[in-house]
């Protein structure tokens, strides 16, 4: 036994930690900084490097090495970056001659990318041979995960009312000082946040109020800024509420809760 | 990292840990009596198992209320965390589980060949011995199964109440039917074990059936469980929709892509684990033996539990390789990081183990020869089957790609070794541990064989028909495993791989269909020498047991790991703090701290029982297995009743 154990402690110790959430919305993000981000992806949290190589050999899948420049050809009348959204988000639309259909849906669990992540990796592979012209808006808008994994996110309703929320946002909280919410604040210090509804996780929204630099920082802004004490600032129904009113921004240019019903 | 499948048993009983008693003992007239002291134990039990059960029947409720309460998703376990104490108490509950579960069924066989053979003789009577011991065990790890089970339930109820409600929510009728299992097989094992005597002579048939029924309840339960750990790990992704919500039938929910290999898988594996655990046992009470006699009836107690765990072994890597199919065939992601991802490195250290039971239950085999006269025939040939197994060991165990410094790959001339590295693809794997499970049945057939010499007229005949089997079936699984490395995966995976399995399989089939006949009838060169084989036999299978359980293990770590940080695959993210997959050499060192535990546990239960027999054995000295007397006279190797 002891023997055993020396030896699965001598080889190489590979830990498999959770994906971190990557978001893009409303950053000032240049394309060397959305290749950068997209390639991390593409060797980290997409798996992509399971299948495919860049400028290998080929493995499971097609080698993607110059991708960028070859993917306007693919399918005829289709721009590179529309096929390589494609080819991310339903793979089985076209495959390659010769490969099986074997590749999942990467925005959808058990990868899971959101719409940021997807830009990012569009971004990274049109740079292999191409141009990078992808823009956050090429991404459908139903695609990205509901990250954070299916039934443990999504199934969450907060008892908070997104209209105090909203008042919270504007005042006491002072998050317009820093971030805009569709027709609410228009500071660019922070990230735009009015799509967040759509793109971020409950627990992702939650944590970055109570303990921002836990889940790190957008891209393309500085870091430590937003402060730190909004849990010693905020009363728990406050906290709540403004948490309910930050879900219910998925895009549009009004504040929805202005309108909208209790969550 | 729950290892749900093991949401199971409730119900602490410490009072039943000596309930197995060595202490039915045989009366001059050859009956099996039970002294009364059991019988508080035997009332005590149920009603363990009773409150145990309703313990179980509440628990999904309990765990609705704690996660509707708006309470979080987790909880901490003191000290420790909740990941390592559910890892921990999970491990142990399932090599108790399989320890229980397995047992019974060699069991069940054993008692029926003895039955067979007929009870008032010798042969019949020692089989029938040896059932009784055997159940005798698995009665002593009942409680303690329960026990587990019941621990692990209210950790996972108290640690992870979101989980749990989501899990009950689907499978709460299965809980239930899971509660009614439970309480059917306690009271038919102990009908099985208590009625032993009571249903002998002209009702032995029913005694038969009933250790029958035990084993199909066993199953059952084994199968009901599955469920629950196979949903966590290949959820039917059609059925789920986009908020994560289950949506299909309890049937979807069970029937999913890895519920029947595991089922399978885990059969097996049970079989092997007890016959391992079995063996280690009669190893125990062989060293620690003050008579001959009782040398001799362990001697052949640990024969019969080495030979059933290496027969279930032979086919265990390919029920492995049907599970390893079925996970690619869900979801190619997981199957891609289960075998090329960061768990790689696992299945050289599991190679490792399966070479040390190939060459442990071999080596057990050829020691034990040296008790058989006549086996000198065969001793010369003994190298040749180590030549065979030693370079399927260095094949099954080369890594395919190293991770490895630029140095080191600059030096190696690739990333891949390029002689060693052809030995590293599931071609050569292949090949290699189908020429390991046709060398073990070969040396099988030499031990079978060993005492005996054919004397039908066409034994030349049959012998060269079997020779010709084996260099057949070597052939062609060498054959298919070269030409493996000219075609494309899917070929290999789907063609050649169940063609070298059915080679061995039926070639094993072929050469026993003529051994059976060619020996019938043969003339002995001696009786065999029972009690008379080298201790050091003995510590081999204590080795094979620690092996297998550390095996048991590690596969439950891979087969839990390959979720990464999701609970339920796909379905439900784990976001507690302990999300990420530990890298093998934590895990190792867990899987070894659970090895000890358990078979500290296990020796306490065993040391327990033969308190509570010791008098008993003294005050009917010699009572041991009937016509076991040593050196005991058998003529032959096998485990048939005339072998």
């Amino acid at each position: 036994m002891g023997a055993y154990t020396w030896y699965a402690n001598s080889i190489p110790q590979l830990e498999s930690k959770p994906p971190e959430e990557l978001s893009l919305e409303g950053a000032n993000v240049t394309p060397e900084q959305l290749v950068s981000a997209g390639e991390k992806i593409f060797q980290g949290k997409g798996q992509c490097t399971t299948c495919h190589t860049v400028g290998g050999p080929g493995g499971r899948g097609p080698d993607l090495g110059g991708v960028g420049g070859r993917a306007a050809t693919r399918k005829p009348g289709t721009p590179a970056k529309a096929y390589l959204v494609e080819s991310l988000i339903n793979p089985a639309a076209f495959l390659v001659p010769n490969y099986p259909n074997i590749m999942p849906k990467v925005d959808r669990a058990p990868i899971g990318l959101n719409r940021s992540e997807l830009w990012a990796a569009v971004a990274y592979l049109e740079s292999l041979g191409g141009t990078v012209d992808v823009k956050l808006d090429d991404i459908p808008a139903t695609a990205g995960a509901p990250a954070g994994g299916g039934a443990a996110a999504a199934s969450i309703e907060l008892p908070g009312d997104p209209k105090a929320g909203q008042a919270v946002f504007a005042g006491k909280g002072t998050c317009i000082a820093c971030h805009k919410a569709g027709s609410i604040g228009a500071s660019p210090l922070g990230p735009d946040l009015s799509n967040i509804g759509a793109t971020q996780t409950v627990d992702y929204v939650m944590g970055k109020i109570l303990d921002p630099k836990s889940k790190g920082t957008v891209s393309g802004f500085p870091a430590g800024v937003m402060p730190q004490t909004f849990g010693q600032m905020l009363t728990a129904k406050e906290y709540i509420d403004l948490v309910s009113f930050l879900l219910t921004l998925k895009g549009g240019g009004a504040a929805p809760a202005a309108a909208a019903p209790k969550a | 990292m729950e290892q749900a499948g093991a949401l199971a048993r409730c119900g602490p009983d410490r009072t039943t840990h000596g309930a197995f008693s060595a202490t039915t003992v045989r009366t001059e007239d050859g009956r099996r009596v039970s002294p009364g002291r059991d019988l508080a134990r035997r009332s005590l039990l149920p009603l363990a198992v009773l409150a145990a059960g309703l313990c179980l029947l509440t628990a999904p409720a309990w765990g609705q209320q704690a996660a509707q309460s708006g309470e979080s998703a987790y909880r901490a376990f003191p000290y420790i965390g909740s990941r390592l104490a559910v890892w921990v108490i999970s491990q142990i509950h399932l090599n108790f589980a399989a320890f229980i579960l397995g047992v019974p069924i060699f069991a069940v066989i054993i008692e029926f060949l003895g039955w067979r053979a007929g009870l008032d003789r010798p042969e019949g009577r020692r089989f029938d011995w040896l059932a009784h011991e055997f159940v005798k065990l698995t009665f002593a790890a009942f409680s303690t199964t329960a026990l587990l089970g019941g621990l692990l339930l209210f950790l996972l109820i108290t640690l992870y109440p979101k989980f749990w409600t989501y899990m009950s929510q689907i499978f709460a009728p299965t809980m239930w039917l899971y509660a009614a299992l439970f309480f059917l097989e306690t009271f038919a094992v102990y009908l099985w074990y208590y009625g032993w005597d009571w249903l002998a002579g002209p009702r032995k048939w029913i005694h038969v059936s009933l250790g029958i029924l035990c084993n199909l309840l066993g199953t059952a339960i084994l199968f009901v469980s599955n469920s629950w750990v196979t949903f966590m790990l290949s959820p039917p992704k059609d059925k789920i929709d986009e908020a994560g919500r289950f949506v299909g039938t309890l049937w979807d929910a069970v029937n999913n892509f890895t519920w029947m290999p595991i089922n399978v898988h885990r059969l097996i594996a049970n079989i092997v684990f007890g016959g391992t655990v079995a063996a280690a046992y009669a190893a125990f009470r062989f060293l620690g033996a003050r008579t001959e006699a009782e040398r001799a009836q362990y001697d052949w107690m640990g024969y019969i539990g080495n030979f059933v765990a290496i027969s279930a072994l032979m086919v265990l890597p390919f029920a492995g390789y049907w599970l390893g199919f079925e996970i690619y065939g869900f979801d190619q992601t997981m199957g891609i990081t289960m075998m090329g991802g960061f768990m790689s490195w696992l299945w050289i250290v599991q190679a490792i183990l399966i070479g040390v039971l190939f060459l442990g239950s071999n080596y057990y085999l050829w020691l034990g020869m040296e008790r058989i006269p006549g086996s000198e025939r065969y001793r010369p040939y003994i190298k040749y089957l180590l030549l065979v197994l030693a370079l399927g060991f260095m094949v099954w165990a080369t890594p395919h790609t190293l991770i490895a410094s630029v140095e080191e790959v600059r030096r190696m001339g690739g990333t891949h070794h390029k002689f060693l590295g052809v030995f590293g693809v599931m071609s050569a794997k292949n090949t290699a541990v189908n020429l390991m499970i046709l060398t073990t049945f070969l040396s099988y057939l030499l031990y079978r064989r060993a005492n005996k010499v054919a004397t039908r007229p066409w034994a030349r005949t049959g012998m060269a028909a079997q020779w010709a089997a084996f260099g057949l079936a070597a052939a062609v699984v060498v054959g298919l495993g070269v030409y493996g490395y000219f075609v494309e995966p899917i070929v290999r995976i789907r063609r050649f791989s169940p063609l070298q399995v059915g080679t061995v399989l039926l070639t094993i089939a072929v050469v026993m269909a003529i051994d059976i006949p060619m020996f019938k009838g043969a003339r002995s060169t001696g009786a065999i020498r029972w009690g008379t084989i080298a201790p050091r036999s003995q510590y081999v299978l204590v080795l094979l047991a620690v092996t297998f359980t550390w095996l048991m293990g590690l596969m439950g770590f891979a087969r839990s790991g390959i979720r990464q940080h999701w609970h339920i695959y796909g379905v439900m993210r784990d976001t507690s703090p302990d999300a990420a997959t530990p890298a093998l050499g934590y895990a190792a060192n867990i899987i070894s701290i659970t090895t000890i535990l358990f078979l500290g546990m296990v020796m306490f239960i065993f040391w327990l029982g033969g308190l509570g027999g010791r008098g008993h054995e003294e005050a009917h000295a010699g009572e041991g297995a009937p016509g076991m007397t040593a050196p005991v006279p058998i003529s032959g190797g096998g485990p048939g009743p005339r072998s």
